[in-house]
């Protein structure tokens, strides 16, 4: 348990989601134990202790956006709605608790919460997270918490503009140092994959950890495929994309095997996108630039359609990348991707994320999700100075 | 009350007379419906034989039962098992909870003991005992068509009236209340068949916040690959799991003696439908529809079925596999023991059967004739008749299904803790450590499975008492299933709060089993899974167990539960503080 608490918090540090000393993870076998800054630590042992679950994180994020969404709510507001297919999907929806909310011992209240949701935010404390099962997952949900926030504020920021004192100040300081320039630079790819199973497996699991550390990912999901003749090796369901090794699904294009019940839930999609382009490889990520922009849609307050990311019929465009609506799975990602991925080599999916090809090899596909990100966050940032 | 009826029909076999009583709101509150209520209505009889002419057979539905629930039109059965002599229940589906439902009903409540065969007839406010001398004798699916002018029907066949002691309740759409012989306990009241008749429409409580969290549950359904991926259960139903467990190499083969029958493509999900023609059948409602039958409508077998009658007993003929479920569907055979009864019996002779033999030797259990008279007590009994007791592979008298535990360690210890005997569903780890859902586990670990088995067992059993199909929770979580229950019922419910009740249901059963003696020394694997290695391939090594490991693991279990170091209550008024 310690060896996974001790990896968790290396993982936050990593992807930059945490501010380095308030971060803590609790975990319970038969004892609890609680690692990390030690407030939290105490708070994080205190609420798992009341709840029926294994893990919990209490971190404090690198960006103060969930915040400000807390400072931002109307009075009375309980909750934050997020418009992202990804979390609106896993999350519902996150709670959050105001400063005057936390007299005494805020661990009660917080395990009350936490009985409902993955996730709630603490103002002035951090992002709390329950892992049901595991200390992975408790960190996904802090992930996808953090995710979530960081596309809900940047999106009001485009409607409403700043409110709060300070916000400028500490959005200005997020934009010039905590994001950082976007580029496949000083990256290694196969240029022509072969059919060779050793070099694909090689090479999926490379461009994995690639597209983790280049933060094309919320937590570490997504999803890489390879076309081979007679097989897809496909990324497993929730694998992590920078662990991959052993979680590469191959499955027979003719179904006559159903090894890949484990394979990714896009398999669908993936084996649609081959068929229709004749690509070799496909990658699948979560961008927020692009999740944020894919959103936004000049025609809202015309449009009859409400559920604008599943039902929307149209084919938008952002720089040149079509956008299209979707659920993931089964849903309608599946029917809308493939037939318009082929031209540009790239598909935004509504409040998702992005998919792109490779013809030969991963090389082109991660150039160009790296493409479309950096125009996503340049349009971004356009978008929000006009308006200013 | 929206969600609940609060009405139990009280059925008394000896005295021949019906009732219908209230069952007090606070229980249904605190239990639910299904599972957790059948065991609740067992407080006062839990000691009783099996046998027992008072021990009663309880049919329970759930408070999302006659709504749309996703997967939501299904009962449970709950008795003491005659095989395991522990408390059991099952979870099934069909049309029969539904109408049960409709009838107004939450529990049909059946103890005592008819004179003579009959039937149970409820038709929506009344219910009367009929005479069943035709009927008694006939295969279920005869009883079935003959009952079916009546409604939904739930009988037992040859199996259940002879007292195999693995004997099922079938269910008329071809689904059954299996595993624990409760058919052998609703045989020995001499009651056939029940029928049910109801329109009645369950209540909602708040129709927008419930198609709200529908909505939710169907959009996680649609995300998950297990569930309507292209590759999953939707489309191949449970065997869909075949080629994966070959693959893993832990599909459990010649009585367990290895881990990978080099044959069993042949009756994989793909093979049966091309051999077959599967086509798309489920339960009332249910958006999955798992189950698969052939072009002529028969029921296929599911993943448990193909492996035991496939590679544990040597089998590669899948014509011959399909004709062993029919079989047993029609005698009322618990598939799962039928199987690994003849395994066992197999290699104590130093000979598995053939085709030809199974299908000899599963009427000879039906109708206790020759070997079958031995055969219809389960492996446990047979390998100890044989003096070979160390060839039956199961825990607490209960046969283990398809999923080898020398592949998996959580199921290895789910094994053991499972108040019903090796049941792979109580904790389901093969959810997280083979399918990787919510999310994936370390098999071959040990670590943190005590705490995760333990969650699990209460997440389960707060879902076997909603009732929810547990396919369900290859996509959806406690999260969207306590909102529907809060918008059907207009009582607030939360994961956190299902989990409470799900640990209160599973802490009574254990209960009941220590007070009826059992104790850690049944908490055992088979020595086999300590001492041999499974079948190693594609890179995977399956060794042996390590037995220090198991046990160091299982005594964190029973910290974690409150229990003594010998897997008992230290607290003989435990029930008393329940409600």
């Amino acid at each position: 348990m310690r060896d996974q608490i001790d990896k968790y918090i290396g993982k936050l540090l990593a992807d930059r989601s945490a501010i380095p000393g308030a971060i803590a993870i609790a975990a319970q076998d038969d004892v609890l134990i609680a690692q990390g800054s030690p407030e939290l630590a105490k708070l994080a042992g205190g609420t798992l202790s009341r709840l029926n679950s294994l893990a919990l994180v209490a971190a404090r994020p690198s960006l103060p956006f969930a915040e400000f969404l807390i400072a931002r709510a109307g009075k009375g507001e309980t909750f934050i709605l997020p418009q992202d297919t990804e979390t609106r999907t896993f999350l519902h929806d996150i709670p959050f608790l105001r400063r005057e909310d936390l007299a005494g011992d805020p661990a009660p209240e917080l395990a009350r919460l936490l009985g409902s949701r993955k996730g709630v935010i603490v103002e002035g404390v951090g992002i709390i997270a329950v892992g049901a099962i595991t200390v992975e997952q408790a960190f996904i949900n802090y992930s996808s918490v953090f995710h979530s926030t960081f596309v809900k504020y940047l999106q009001d920021l485009l409607t409403d503009g700043f409110k709060l004192p300070g916000e400028r100040e500490a959005f200005e300081s997020f934009s010039k140092q905590w994001l950082k320039p976007l580029s496949a630079e000083g990256l290694e790819f196969v240029d022509a994959i072969s059919l060779d199973k050793e070099e694909i497996l090689h090479e999926i699991e490379r461009v994995g950890r690639y597209t983790v550390e280049r933060g094309l990912v919320d937590s570490f999901f997504g999803n890489i495929s390879a076309a081979a003749g007679d097989l897809i090796y496909i990324s497993q369901t929730a694998a992590s994309l920078d662990e991959l090794k052993g979680c590469i699904d191959p499955v027979p294009t003719d179904n006559s095997s159903t090894t890949g019940i484990t394979a990714s839930s896009e398999l669908l999609a993936h084996r649609k996108i081959f068929e229709e382009t004749g690509a070799r490889v496909i990658l699948h990520g979560h961008p927020k630039f692009a999740v944020i922009m894919s959103m936004l849609c000049d025609k809202k307050k015309e449009c009859a359609i409400k559920d604008c990311w599943k039902e929307c019929p149209h084919v938008r465009d952002l720089g040149g990348t079509p956008v299209v609506a979707g659920e993931i799975g089964a849903g309608g990602l599946a029917k809308r991707v493939p037939p318009v991925i082929g031209a540009s080599g790239s598909a935004i999916v509504y409040g998702h994320g992005v998919f792109t090809l490779g013809r030969d090899g991963f090389g082109e596909a991660f150039r160009t999700m790296v493409e479309v990100e950096n125009f996503c966050r340049e349009e971004y940032f356009r978008q929000l100075e006009t308006k200013a | 009350m929206y969600g609940w009826t609060g009405k139990l029909l009280h059925v008394d076999l000896t005295s021949g007379t019906c009732e219908r009583r209230e069952i007090p709101t606070e229980i249904l509150h605190a239990y639910l419906g299904g599972r957790g209520l059948g065991v609740r209505l067992m407080r006062d009889y839990f000691r009783l034989d099996p046998f027992d002419p008072q021990m009663p057979l309880i049919f329970a539905v759930g408070p999302l039962c006659g709504t749309n629930s996703p997967t939501a039109a299904r009962l449970a059965c709950v008795s003491r098992s005659p095989l395991t002599g522990t408390i059991y229940d099952c979870s099934a589906g069909g049309r029969f909870a539904w109408r049960l439902k409709g009838a107004g009903l939450d529990v049909v409540f059946v103890t005592g003991k008819s004179a003579t065969p009959v039937v149970l007839a409820i038709d929506g406010d009344r219910a009367e005992i009929l005479a069943a001398g035709e009927h008694w004798g006939k295969g279920v699916k005869e009883t079935v068509a003959a009952l079916k002018g009546r409604g939904s029907v739930t009988a037992i066949g040859p199996a259940g009236e002879n007292g195999v002691l693995f004997a099922n309740i079938m269910m008329g759409e071809g689904n059954s209340i299996g595993r624990g012989g409760l058919g052998a306990v609703m045989g020995g009241k001499l009651l056939k068949a029940v029928t049910v008749q109801g329109e009645g429409v369950t209540g909602v409580a708040n129709r927008e916040r419930f198609d709200a969290a529908r909505a939710d549950v169907m959009r996680l359904f649609r995300a998950s690959p297990v569930i309507f991926g292209e590759l999953g259960i939707a489309e191949y139903g449970t065997p869909a799991l075949v080629d994966l467990m070959a693959q893993r190499r832990m599909a459990p083969t010649e009585n367990f003696k290895s881990t990978f029958f080099a044959l069993s493509a042949n009756y994989s999900g793909p093979a049966i439908r091309k051999e077959c023609g599967a086509k798309k059948e489920g339960c009332y409602g249910c958006p999955i529809q798992c189950k698969k039958a052939s072009a002529k409508g028969e029921p296929l077998p599911e993943y448990e079925t193909v492996n035991h009658f496939g590679a544990l007993n040597g089998i590669s003929d899948l014509h011959a596999i399909v004709r062993a479920n029919t079989l047993c569907n029609e005698l009322g055979l618990d598939t799962i023991s039928a199987a690994a009864t003849l395994s066992a019996f197999g290699e104590a002779r130093g000979r598995f059967p053939d085709p030809a033999e199974v299908d000899r030797l599963l009427s000879d259990m039906a109708f206790r004739r020759g070997d079958g008279e031995l055969l219809c007590q389960g492996s446990r009994r047979v390998a100890e008749a044989l003096g070979k007791p160390g060839l039956s592979m199961s825990v607490k008298s209960l046969e283990l299904p398809a999923y080898d535990p020398r592949g998996a360690y959580g199921m290895a210890l789910a094994y053991v803790t499972s108040n019903r005997g090796g049941c792979h569903l109580r904790a389901y780890p093969i959810s997280h450590e083979i399918l990787r859902k919510p999310v994936p586990t370390d098999r071959f670990s040990f670590s943190g499975k005590a705490r995760i088995i333990k969650i699990a067992e209460d997440v389960n059993a707060a879902v076997d008492s909603l009732v929810a199909c547990k396919f369900a929770f290859f996509g959806a979580t406690l999260e969207e299933y306590g909102e529907l229950l809060s918008a059907v019922t207009g009582v607030e419910y939360c994961p956190e709060s299902l989990k409470a009740i799900g640990e209160r249901i599973y802490l009574t059963e254990r209960f009941y089993n220590c007070a009826n003696g059992f104790r850690m020394k049944d908490d055992l694997l088979p020595e086999r899974f300590y001492r041999e290695p499974g079948s190693a391939g594609e890179g995977i090594e399956i060794p042996p167990l390590d037995r220090a490991r198991f046990q160091e693991e299982l005594q964190k279990y029973y910290r974690i539960r409150g229990l003594s170091p010998d897997g008992t209550f230290a607290d003989a008024s435990f029930l008393e503080k329940l409600p």
